[in-house]
């Protein structure tokens, strides 16, 4: 066995000796404080069995492995359903950028570890309600008071601030020069007077997403992380902090063994759905698309563990397999004719194609619209022009409404 | 074998688009669609002679002892530059059936011919809409095969042929020396194809394999070229998404390069990601060979680069605009390789069938 799958196995074992007590069966049922609280203890016993901050630097608490560990446990920990979404977010942006662009490292430290523990949460204050794709277009001022700042805006779709301690968050400081080149990087702490977050209600019925009103907020100097006017590229760090993180072909939705089960115990005109022609078919082609994203996955891995650089292609996996989920839970749900119709949105998306399918185009939206990473693959990785901007070179005030 | 190529199979991808760039134009190849039965010769010459034949084949009958790794490099670039013969294919596929099953005699009077590409083999199980007929019109009693085998891909030009026939109510795998049969050629959308159909009369043949074995034998070997093929589609995927790609760079309209319109743009990233997933899918089903989930991981490579070429065929075409629907501009040429590949070696359908019933197995 390789050291990766040693690795594995050994996660594996540790995973299951504590899925009795904190994986999807343990969690049915649980209100949202409940599930919370389950997940605080999951993340402290991670953190005690050493599978916390796994590629981060012993320096802020880590255990200094590589990504391929820290995929490779990502992976075996995704069949569990353990409550760890609440700090996804957290761990997944706000604090790596703490690691990397705060200039207190004993500060930095102390909260990593909160961090990994499940004590404190993080949230990433970026969208706002006009500026969501477009993020340089947005308008939450900070204006400097004294030797500090002063924060006054609203923040949109903000993942788990009513339960962020913490914030790392953009704001414009300079409305007179061009829409990139007017911003700060700043963190904030979640319960200083004046912030507000009001959670807001999604069309799956589950309201894990913020409004976040800033009401003369005060922040020091010292919680900058970027030169003033330079938040753009550290907001655009983010987005590539974590390149490779454990996917799933089946775009978060249910697997494709769980269509062919249901194609087998439905009827289409007296006969199995899974002799039917258009049910073969899409089974056929789902198979195949998701064959080729885990290859392009397992690809990537490889590539990894032998000190390369992955292509771009891993950039495909959330386009592709979102969207096909989408389509796939809409025949799932007409397989089933009228039995679909009932719904109980507490089902996990992963093992119900109704909860699967509305809120799919949440995934289609949410961290990148598909028309987004499409203009990235065409821009980025084929060198195609931008599509006409009139905000170009035009100071951010000046831009026409 | 592994999803990483190594330093000598990427020098085998390096050399091989260099060789078929510099050999193989759309301006020989227009003229051959008008011909029936002409192959562009500059290109299975330079086959033979970069000694691309001998790849996947054994030593011990002339071979590099390589695999469906490297031989997919060279298909991937024959897909790439529009290949203009289907000798590579057809030929794995008769040297596969007669080394997976063929007597020693056999062996040792095709392969060396195979690897050396004096001989070229073709591939005869298909019946109109039945891709592996188990009850085959084409019978074989007493040594001698009679019947028709329809629209066999190189037919024109193939020396020996493997054919799916009927004996006693049984499936049989033959292997026919074509020498005394008669090839009846018409025009197909792709003529450099050669393809024919076979016509037998009291023609001589070697049994390889009989009964359900010698379905499972051909459903392999069309596994193995759907591989093959698999690469040569997504190679010429590649090569309509960077023509796209490249015109949306340089035409212009309405004051702007019209890559720049997301109408454009959107299309020509969505034939990347296609073009991505069947290269990945195709590597896989190569480094699959020998493994229990092979022909699934065929099927699915071969359906996903099905759809990668006959989308970039359609799509390239319409981003260029009336010069895409030209003679001259010669886009028509991957129209019709696209169609022709998707139809060789087992259709969309086909193809869907055999992972549908895996994976329904699987999960029973």
């Amino acid at each position: 066995m390789s050291d990766i799958a040693e690795y594995s196995a050994r996660a594996d074992a540790w995973l299951q000796s504590v899925a009795g007590t904190f994986g999807s069966a343990a969690r049915k049922g649980l209100s949202e404080a409940e599930d919370l609280a389950l997940g605080r203890r999951y993340l402290k016993a991670r953190y005690d069995a050493g599978y916390a901050g796994i590629n981060w630097s012993p320096e802020f608490g880590g255990q200094g492995l590589t990504h391929i560990e820290k995929v490779a446990f990502e992976t075996e920990e995704m069949k569990y359903g353990m409550p760890n979404t609440w700090f996804g977010i957290s761990l997944g942006m706000p604090v790596p950028i703490m690691m990397k662009f705060c200039a207190d490292k004993a500060f930095v430290r102390e909260r990593v570890i909160k961090a990994m523990q499940g004590e404190e949460i993080w949230c990433q204050l970026f969208s706002e309600p006009a500026a969501g794709s477009d993020l340089a277009g947005l308008r939450l001022r900070a204006e400097q008071d004294g030797n500090g700042w002063k924060l006054n805006g609203q923040k949109l779709w903000t993942s788990y601030a009513h339960h962020a301690d913490y914030g790392v968050i953009v704001a414009r400081t300079d409305p007179t020069v061009q829409k990139h080149k007017g911003l700060t990087y700043f963190w904030v702490d979640m319960r200083a007077p004046g912030v507000e977050a009001r959670p807001i209600k999604l069309a799956g019925g589950d309201a894990h997403v913020n409004e976040v009103f800033f009401d003369d907020v005060r922040i020091d100097d010292s919680n900058r992380l970027s030169p003033v006017g330079g938040g753009f590229a550290v907001a655009m760090a983010t987005l590539m902090i974590e390149r490779y993180v454990a996917t799933d072909s089946a775009g978060f939705g249910p697997h494709l063994d769980l269509f062919i089960s249901l194609a087998k115990e439905t009827k289409i005109n007296g006969k199995p759905a899974i002799e039917d022609g258009r049910i073969r078919s899409a089974i056929a082609r789902n198979y195949a698309m998701r064959n080729g994203l885990d290859a392009i996955t397992a690809r990537a891995m490889l590539m990894m563990k032998a000190g390369m650089e992955p292509g771009p292609e891993g950039s495909l996996n959330k386009l592709v397999s979102v969207r096909s989920r989408q389509k796939l839970s809409e025949l799932a749900i007409d397989l089933q004719g009228t039995d679909a119709l009932h719904y109980d949105e507490h089902v996990s998306t992963r093992d119900n194609w109704q909860t699967s399918w509305i809120t799919a185009p949440t995934g289609r939206i949410a961290g990148g619209a598909d028309e987004m990473l499409l203009n990235t693959i065409a821009e980025k990785i084929l060198g195609l022009p931008q599509d006409h901007r009139p905000d170009k070179g035009v100071a951010f005030n000046q831009i026409p409404a | 074998m592994s999803l990483l190529y190594d330093e000598g199979q990427l020098a085998i991808a390096a050399e091989s688009r260099r060789v078929l760039e510099a050999r193989v134009q759309f301006g020989h190849l227009l003229p051959l669609l008008e011909q029936q039965g002409q192959f562009h010769a500059a290109f299975w010459e330079t086959v033979k002679e970069q000694g691309w034949t001998a790849l996947a084949l054994p030593e011990a009958y002339g071979g590099l002892d390589l695999t469906l790794i490297e031989l997919g490099l060279i298909a991937f670039q024959a897909g790439r530059s529009l290949s203009g013969a289907p000798f590579l294919t057809s030929s794995y596929g008769a040297a596969r059936a007669i080394l997976d099953h063929g007597s020693d005699a056999l062996k040792h009077e095709w392969l060396p011919k195979f690897a050396s590409g004096d001989a070229i083999g073709a591939i005869a199980f298909a019946e109109g809409q039945e891709v592996v007929p188990g009850a085959a019109a084409v019978t074989f009693a007493d040594g001698v095969l009679n019947g028709i085998k329809p629209a066999v891909s190189a037919g024109l030009k193939a020396d020996v042929a493997i054919v799916l026939a009927r004996q006693a109510g049984t499936p049989v795998l033959v292997a026919a020396n074509l020498a005394v049969a008669t090839r009846q050629g018409f025009n197909t959308f792709d003529n450099t194809r050669c393809t024919a159909d076979l016509v037998f009369s009291d023609t001589p043949a070697t049994v390889l394999i009989s009964g359900q074995a010698a379905l499972d034998a051909a459903l392999h070997i069309l596994a193995l070229q759907a591989v093959v093929t698999a690469h040569e589609q997504t190679g010429g995927a590649e090569a309509l998404m960077e023509r796209a790609r490249d015109y949306a760079n340089t035409r212009r309209a309405f004051g702007s390069l019209i890559g720049a319109f997301q109408s454009v743009k959107h299309r020509i990233a969505e034939l990347y990601g296609l073009v991505e997933l069947a290269r990945a899918a195709a590597l896989h089903a190569a480094a699959r060979e020998g493994h229990g989930d092979f022909l699934k991981a065929a099927a699915a490579a071969r359906i996903q680069a099905t759809e990668a070429y006959d989308t970039a065929a359609r799509d390239c075409v319409q981003i260029h605009g009336g010069i895409g629907v030209t003679w001259e501009g010669g886009l028509h040429l991957h129209m019709r390789r696209a169609r022709t590949l998707a139809v060789e070696q087992g259709n969309m359908l086909f193809w869907e069938d055999v992972l549908v019933d895996q994976l329904a197995g699987e999960s029973a």
